[in-house]
């Protein structure tokens, strides 16, 4: 598919290939992110909605 | 530890835009009722304009997003940010400009669509200076939220108000660039994009506002209230923070989804339609986060209407984020698109996820801000009823009337020809299919009345908390060292950085899909014999926009045999470059217009004057409205010149000039129009000044310039 997009578009292949790099960089950033969290902090940051209750 | 802070969360505000919720979802659903009745009982358009189909879908579509889910976003904000971040809004006179101002500019809404007064572009219908109003109190909601967050005493920002701030800075980017134009006068402008550029731009900021006002603010919503409501933490917060980054960034690059099979060039549909197929992941990681926190307590949600409300909404947003995707696969897209389906497709989103939330969240926190319980659990339990029922009520026939339709639209006889040549049989039948609809939203409209009565007589029972005392910490004046092993934490405290990151992901999306088509000329392939409208077609189509004829009519056909069998030549992108606004429609109540003016679709002028007049004298079954002001309404040609000369500043190669003496070929034109309306009989005092002639000479011209191509070049 993207192939086939690159091809479409010759002139501008840097735009379409720097997107889908940004894109895997941004799901690998997010998933290194949530999975290298501390378990304290992650489940401090998932109580705060409920923190005020009484 | 230092010493503990006292302060008082202000109630007020979000008891204000409550009631407004509540008040704009009452209107804005009651005039969504009154038109799926317009589309079966025609009389119903009472032969008023500010009454009719065309303005009055624009005033249901804006009332629903802006005035019901703006209301209801800004409630649910106001009442969550303070808590998530232990502090009072930054300015209680900015939380009262945002109020007003809103509601200033719902009214001025309300007032301009049914005037006719409109730029045409799906959910960006609101004329210039309303535009500009909007803008001004975006900035102060921004002011107010981001003032809030630097004064916060929590130093870390829970996910939801990420989803908060992705959300103001992406409808800031998207509201800007759409609406971008020259005025012609204090109420009617021309757009800076044209043709395919404007479409695009057009998807780009349609589907994102679905994205960015229905979606992401609501799912900010989900992960504050959900958890309250179940009184347990979200499922996973690492999964939300993946589905924050994946959402936003996939999210904003599937507008061309919505221009499947059109002139839109080949590469930016299949962009559009990869990146909705991607969507699915993001959507479904949120709704499964939403769903997975009530593990362990769904015997409550037996109980609970509050959960019973959430669990719906959730529920309907994974079907719609599964359904779009779907819909973007350009072999099921040739048949959703134009279709009902879309109708239903977008109200399972509006009725169910928007909706249905809105109102968890209504009964959830009103009893608390007021201090007092729930007047009726029973009632809550009936709407919730009314509303399920009602969704599917709606949905369901929307979904068959595009089978029926599509399969009629498609049927060939053994010999190659249309088995339907005549659109309006493809209509005649599925008008069972609008009468089931109009009664789920009646039925949806009742349980939000009986909703609206609920909380009336809660609030009665209570008193409001205006300032609700509360005690924090404040915040450490500098980051702490032992915070520099986690290097996320760089931006997970600093809003201005998370504002910053949410800017570049969607800015990328747009700038990709729109610069190769505004720089690269083969996207765009000229085509000699397309040439700018006649002052008299240009006043014409400005009718068409002002009546909302694109509500029900494309003008767009697409590269498919049934389309082009039925219409004619399919459509070009080089056709558009004049166009401003475009006009290519996304349903087809009726039919295609894009070849009205040419070949076998070609009426007499008298045929229009007499069909505008009253629709039922042509085919007695037609469900359009009739226009019979047009017929006694005088056009008003001191708008001429400034449209030629706003359009030449824009490049229609008008000569310099022209705009003075532009009302004389209008008047020329015109002439000939009335002469072939009197030579067909009709005889009418100042026939050439009325806006009938305007409106003809319009749907004339549609689809003649392609015709003029020699057969080798098309």
């Amino acid at each position: 598919m993207y192939k086939y997009i690159l091809q479409s578009v010759e002139n501008i292949n840097w735009l379409a290939v720097a997107s889908l790099v940004i894109f895997f960089v941004i799901f690998i950033i997010s998933a290194l992110w949530a999975f290298l969290s501390k378990k304290e902090f992650v489940d401090r940051m998932a109580n705060m909605p409920l923190e005020d209750d009484e | 530890m230092s010493q503990v802070e006292k302060f008082h969360y202000d109630n007020a505000i979000v008891k204000k835009f409550a009631y407004a919720t509540l008040l704009w979802g009452v209107v804005g659903m009651t005039v969504g009722l009154l038109i799926a009745l317009q589309l079966y009982i025609p009389a119903l358009n009472f032969e008023v304009p500010w009454l009719t189909f065309g303005r009055l879908r624009p005033l249901h579509t804006n009332a629903v997003i802006f005035a019901f889910v703006g209301n209801g976003i800004y409630m649910g904000v106001y009442y969550s940010l303070q808590r998530l971040l232990k502090a009072r809004m930054f300015s209680d006179l900015l939380s009262n400009i945002h109020f007003w101002g809103w509601q200033a500019i719902i009214v001025a809404a309300a007032l301009t669509l049914p005037l006719g007064l409109t730029s045409s572009g799906e959910y960006a219908e609101l004329i210039w200076p309303i535009d500009i109003a909007i803008a001004l109190v975006w900035v102060i909601f921004g002011i107010n939220m981001f003032g809030t967050i630097l004064k916060r005493r929590e130093e870390h920002l829970y996910v939801a108000i990420w989803f908060y701030i992705a959300t103001w800075i992406t409808v800031a980017l998207l509201h800007i660039v759409r609406n971008i134009s020259i005025p012609t006068s204090m109420t009617h402008a021309y757009g800076v994009f044209a043709g395919v550029q404007e479409a695009l731009v057009q998807w780009w900021y349609g589907h994102n506002a679905v994205a960015f006002f229905l979606t992401t603010p609501y799912l900010g919503l989900m992960y504050y209230y959900l958890p309250k409501a179940a009184n347990r933490p979200v499922y996973s917060y690492r999964l939300s923070i993946i589905h924050f980054w994946a959402l936003i960034f996939i999210y904003i690059w599937a507008g061309p989804h919505h221009l499947l099979y059109t002139s839109l060039p080949e590469w930016a549909q299949s962009l559009g339609m990869l990146f909705s197929l991607m969507l699915i992941a993001p959507s479904w990681g949120g709704m499964l986060n939403g769903l997975l926190t009530l593990r362990g307590a769904w015997d409550r949600v037996r109980e609970d209407p509050i959960l019973k409300f959430m669990v719906v909404a959730v529920t309907a947003y994974g079907m719609s984020t599964f359904e779009g995707p779907m819909m973007s696969i350009k072999s099921w897209n040739a048949v959703t698109h134009y279709s009902d389906w879309t109708i239903g497709h977008v109200h399972v989103g509006a009725l169910g996820w928007n909706g249905m939330l809105t109102f968890g969240v209504i009964y959830w926190l009103i009893p608390r801000i007021f201090n007092t319980k729930l007047y009726s659990i029973k009632q809550a339990n009936v709407h919730f009823w009314l509303g399920t029922l009602g969704i599917i009520f709606y949905a369901i026939p929307m979904y068959w009337s595009a089978v029926v339709q599509n399969v009629m639209w498609r049927a060939f006889t053994p010999d190659g020809f249309l088995v339907y040549p005549n659109f309006l049989e493809t209509v005649t039948q599925i008008i069972p299919m609008y009468a089931i609809r109009s009664l789920g939203g009646l039925l949806f409209l009742a349980g939000v009345v009986l909703g609206v009565y609920n909380v009336w007589k809660t609030i009665q029972t209570g008193n409001l908390v205006a300032n609700e005392a509360a005690e924090a910490p404040p915040r450490p004046a500098a980051a702490v060292a032992e915070d520099k092993s986690h290097w996320h934490r760089w931006i997970e405290r600093r809003p201005i950085q998370l504002l910053v990151a949410s800017f570049v992901l969607v800015a990328i999306g747009g700038l990709v899909e729109y610069l190769p088509m505004a720089f690269i000329d083969e996207n765009v392939p000229k085509i000699e014999t397309v040439t700018p409208y006649t002052p008299l077609e240009l006043q014409g189509r400005d009718i068409y926009v002002r009546e909302g004829c694109l509500g029900c009519h494309s003008q767009m056909v697409r590269p498919l045999r049934f389309e082009t069998e039925r219409y004619g030549e399919y459509s070009k992108s080089g056709e558009f470059v004049y166009d401003r606004p475009f006009l290519w429609g996304s349903k087809r109540t009726g039919p295609d217009l894009a070849r009205e003016g040419v070949g076998k679709l070609k009426k007499s002028d008298s045929w229009h004057y007499n069909h505008m007049l009253n629709p039922r004298n042509v085919y007695e079954q037609s469900i359009m409205p009739a226009y019979p002001w047009l017929i006694t309404d005088d056009l008003d040609i001191s708008t001429t010149a400034s449209k030629i000369k706003v359009l030449r500043q824009l490049g229609t190669p008008y000569q310099e000039g022209y705009e003075e003496i532009a009302n004389e070929d209008l008047a020329k034109q015109a002439g000939k129009i009335a002469a072939s309306l009197r030579a067909d009989g009709i005889e009418q005092e100042g026939l050439e000044n009325k806006e009938i002639v305007a409106l003809i000479a319009y749907l004339q011209r549609l689809g003649v310039d392609i015709s003029a191509l020699p057969q080798a070049e098309k």
